[in-house]
Order: structure tokens, then sequence, then C-alpha cells
């Protein structure tokens, strides 16, 4: 079974020791002599593979463990307990041989030097990763063209906008043509087509080296595109781990239904039927627990003049939402709370 | 080989960006210029009231400022900024990308920026140095050069290892930044023969921040008036912190991916 996982992880888990410090200048001055630290638990025993290839959605809200997951996985934090193996290796070993074939892209940080122009930032990477030079000229044409990069490569990376500059982080993070690839949030901040135009990237780039993928977004889009495999994660702890389809018939206990109405939705008593979310002249869209689903549609098709019905999973981002606002119930950790890394 | 290799990527990737800033060249042009003025100048005024200093002849004190730039440029060309950067970069956490390289990370760290107009203190320091060394009559035949070469060599390592380690508390304290001013001042006091300082002080800048080892004894090596045993204590000196700055830099590492974010 793990012989073609490439990330494999086990009972993963890190505490962090954060200081500690009230408000006020006393209170200030008394920290300098003595620290007040508390440990929180940023990840808690969470275990998942991943095989050669896959795309997999790393999902969970702000402070959840998503990119300290990513860290441990990438060589930068040591675990507080459990295992991992990335490649065979133990990432935070940091052996070079791991790290010549990992990359990590944090959509917030930038690797590229400021005042140079983009194509010397490459040429640094090169000389670190002891990139061969016609390799090197293969890796940069190609992420030229994916990329759309001509026009950017000789412009110092002060002058290029947010969506250009994510454009040439990401390649200077593929010059070595890593197998695992940590994405962190890697669409952050951009406009739509730019997002979508890294999301096909992220696609083009898996089906042509086969590059096993590790990505954490906020948007739904990417997740959805991108990802038949979501690993959810909140307070630290695995929520879900599967199917991005069964996320919903696992988590949302209701379905949408929309209705259309040949003679308009005016003094109708929809509210009976199902919450109401939205509605228009003539198109209701109701929420209706899953259990009711059939005896709800059924009764709306016979008490109302109805043209069309259909009946939806829930939009994934209201899943999600859902499955973050209700567990596991937040007031079981009176403790937790966002870890420093995020 | 390979950090060699490394090292003049980075250099032609200094001179580069440092293109992008032509008017610093003259800011540091006269910068050194003015130091300088000011290093001779203050010569001058002391051997128009004496002839030796603290047993150093005006000659010999000349081949002290040259080496007082030479080692200081360096230190303003590659250390100073490159330690600056390893700060930010631990304040903003892109070090992170630098700890995911498969490259030494002190190695990385310590030449990741080159401010090549720093420069322009070395190319002053030769010809002070040249000045010197015709003043003094001495002949340097091969012993002396090369004891005056492996001097200035341990004299920049034990600066960069006592500079590293500085740097290194970014790591538990985050902001270190005038732990720098503090070195940059002392270093000052580089500029006349440790000889003349009070005991107390000479200690200091022998013992607690290492500045006579990268200044009068180079110096003193030129002038011959080195003791083996004073050439030998500084390479031991250079090998040890070399050593020590190291450990530490790991030590600092492992607390960097074992408590911090």
């Amino acid at each position: 079974m793990e012989q073609d996982s490439v990330i494999h992880i086990d009972q993963l888990s890190k505490i962090y020791t954060v200081n500690e410090r009230e408000a006020g200048l006393v209170a200030a001055m008394r920290s300098l002599v003595k620290r007040k630290t508390r440990a929180v638990q940023a990840v808690d025993s969470i275990s998942f593979s991943v095989n050669e290839g896959e795309i997999v959605g790393f999902l969970g809200p702000n402070g959840a463990g998503k990119t300290t997951t990513l860290k441990m996985l990438s060589g930068l934090l040591h675990p507080t307990g459990g295992s991992a193996t990335v490649l065979g290796f133990r990432p935070w070993e940091r052996n070079r041989d791991y790290l010549r074939r990992m990359t990590l892209v944090m959509g917030q940080r930038n690797q590229l030097l400021w005042d140079i122009p983009v194509i010397d930032t490459f040429e640094l990477n090169r000389a670190v990763y002891r990139i061969p030079e016609p390799q090197f000229r293969l890796a940069v044409d190609e992420l030229t063209d994916l990329l759309d990069l001509e026009p950017l490569l000789q412009k110092p990376t002060r002058n290029l906008s947010l969506g250009e500059r994510m454009k040439c982080e990401i390649a200077a993070a593929l010059l070595h043509r890593p197998s695992v690839l940590f994405l962190d949030e890697p669409t952050i901040g951009l406009d739509v087509t730019m997002q979508r135009r890294i999301r096909q990237f992220i696609t083009d780039y898996n089906m042509r080296t086969g590059a096993t993928v590790l990505l954490t977004s906020h948007y739904m889009a990417d997740v959805e595109a991108l990802c038949k495999r979501v690993i959810v994660i909140h307070h630290g702890k695995l929520l879900y781990d599967g199917e991005l389809r069964g996320l919903a018939d696992r988590f949302a206990p209701f379905k949408t239904v929309e209705v259309e109405l040949r003679n308009g939705v005016r003094g109708l008593p929809l509210a009976q039927y199902g919450e109401l979310m939205a509605h228009s002249e003539g198109r209701v869209t109701l929420r209706i627990p899953k259990a009711e689903t059939a005896s709800v549609t059924g009764r709306l098709l016979a008490e109302l003049d109805v043209s069309d019905l259909t009946v939806q999973d829930p939009p994934i981002e209201d899943v999600i939402e859902h499955v973050f606002n209700q567990s596991p119930d937040p007031l079981d950790h009176p403790d937790r709370q966002r870890p420093p890394s995020e | 080989m390979f950090y060699f290799r490394l090292f003049a990527t980075y250099v032609r990737v200094g001179i580069l960006g440092e293109l992008e800033y032509r008017a610093n060249f003259w800011i540091n042009m006269i910068q050194s210029a003015l130091d300088l003025s000011v290093a001779l100048g203050g010569l001058a005024v002391v051997f128009s009231h004496t002839d030796t200093l603290g047993g150093w002849r005006p000659e010999e004190l000349l081949a002290l400022i040259g080496v007082y730039f030479l080692i200081g440029g360096l230190i303003r060309t590659i250390i100073r900024p490159s330690m600056t950067q390893f700060m930010d970069q631990v304040r903003q956490g892109t070090l992170d990308f630098t700890l995911t390289k498969p490259a030494d990370s002190q190695v990385l760290v310590s030449i990741q920026r080159i401010e090549i107009w720093r420069l322009v203190d070395v190319l002053i320091a030769l010809p002070v140095l040249a000045t010197a060394l015709v003043r003094l009559g001495t002949r340097l035949g091969l012993v002396e050069t090369a004891v005056f070469a492996v001097t200035l060599l341990c004299g920049g390592l034990i600066v960069y290892s006592f500079w590293l380690m500085l740097s290194t508390c970014a790591f538990w304290f985050v902001k270190v930044e005038n732990i720098q001013v503090i070195f940059m001042s002392m270093w000052q006091a580089g500029r006349w023969p440790v000889s003349i300082y009070p005991a107390w002080l000479r200690s200091v800048l022998t013992f607690l921040v290492p500045v006579a080892f990268a200044t009068t004894v180079p110096a003193s090596a030129v002038s011959g008036r080195i003791t083996t045993s004073t050439l030998l204590g500084t390479i031991a000196l250079a090998a040890a912190l070399l050593l020590v700055s190291r450990w530490f830099w790991r030590v600092g590492i492992r607390f960097y991916s074992g408590a911090s974010a």
C-alpha cells in the first residue's frame, strides 16, 4: 500500500510554545525578565498518504494547521510527535537529495530578488540547485511557454504586478523539476483570470511531469478545478480525507433545490417547503434537509406549477463553511489559538 | 568548487543589482574618500607632536590604516549586507526559502548579498598599503608576504565568525540590528593600534570584540613586528571561532525549526 505513496504521514503532531504577554507597559517590562509561555497544539496527530501524481487539496480555516503541516513536510519544522516520509526521506533531516526533489511555494512570501531581473534570480537558483546548463535552458523555455513569461524575464521583480510576480515565483520554484510540490496559497490575491492561469499551469505541470502536489487554497474554485481529493483539517485535527464530491454527502445535511415556476413566485408560501436561499421572478432556490428531499420535491411538483426542478449538492463553499462552523466544538479546546505562522 | 561558483554567481547578481542604483557608487566614493582623509589627517596631527605612538612609527600606522580599510571594505561589501539581509529574512519568514535549498544554509546566508560599490574601500586600501610598504623600506619576502596574507585571512575570518554569531542571535531575539551598530563603532577603534589603549579597553578589543586581530595583527605582520606566538594564536583563534560560530549557527537553525513558526 505504501509502495507508491510519495507522502506518508502518521500521527504527525506539532506543539508550539508561544510567548504570552498581557497588554501594558508593566507587563512588557516583566516579560523582559520572565516570559510566560504556553503550548499551542497546531497539528494534532494527523495521518494520511498521497500517491504519486496526485493533486490533493489541503483545506482548513486560518490557523487550522495547514501551513504548519506543509512546513514540516518541506523540512522547515521538526514535528513534536509522529512521523512523516516524503519520497522516502524524513523531511526535517533536510537531506540534500530530498531538497533537490521538492519545492515549496508560498503565495504570501517572495523568493525573487527585488532589484534584479527575474532571469537572474533563475540563474541563482540554477547555481544553487546545480542544474546543468542545457537542462536549465529547457526548463526556462518550457516555463516561459506555459506561463507567458517572455516579456517579464528581463524586468526587475519590483516592476512586476502581483500576478506577474507570482507566475515568476512559481517558475523559479520549478526550475529544478521537483517531483513533489507544496503550494501554500499559490493564487492568493490574484485576479480571477490569473488564478485560472495558475490553475491551468498546475494541471499541465502535473500531467507533464507526474509530480505530486499538495496545495492549500482559500479559493474553492482552485480546489474544484484541481483536486479530486481533499483533506480537511480543523483545529489541527483531520476531519475528512476523501473525494471532493464526498465532502457534501458527508458534511452537508441538506440539498439545494432550484425550482422554476411558470406563474412567478409572488404570494406563494414558499417558506413552508424549506429554507429560502434566493428567489427572483420565476426562480426559487431552497435549502432542504437531505432526508426530506424526496418528499419535499414531491410536494413542490404536486402543489405548484413547476416548469423545471433541479436537486443539487450545495456549493462547495457552503459545505466547507458549514464544516468549519460546526465541528469540532471549539469549547473542547479553550487553550487553542492560531499558531504564530498564520 | 561548487561554493566558489555559487559565490561567483552572487557577485554577478550583486553587480547587476547595484548597477540599478548607480548613485550609490558616487556616494560611497565620497564617503570613503572622506574617511581616508580623516584617518590620514589624524595621523598627521598625532605625528606633528610625537615621533612614535605606542611604539608605532608613522609608516607602520599608515600600514594599519591600509589594513583597516581593506578588512573594513570586505565587511561592508559582503558580511554586513548579507547578515542584514539574513535578519530581515528571519523577521519576514523568507529564510524558509533559504532553508529549503539543497546547499549549506550558512554559506548561502553569508554570501547572499554583495554591495559591490563598497569595494571602493578595498581599492583605496591598496595604494595606502603600498605607500606604507615603500616608506617602511621593508622587503616583503616570500615568508613575510605569506605571514601577512595568513593574518589578513585570519582577521577576516575572525570578524566574519564573530558577526555570524551576533546575527545568529536573531533566531531567538528576531531584532538584533543594534548589535551591528555596536560592532561597527567598536570597529572604528581598530583604526589605531590596540597597544595605545588602556589595558581594559585593549582586552575588550582583543577578546570581547576581536577587532585587534583584524587590524593590529596584520599591520604588525607587515611591519615585521609580529611574534610567532601572536601568529599562531591568531590562527588558532580564527579556527576556533569559525568552529564555534558554525556550531552556534546549527543550534540556531535547530531552534528555528523546533520552536518558531
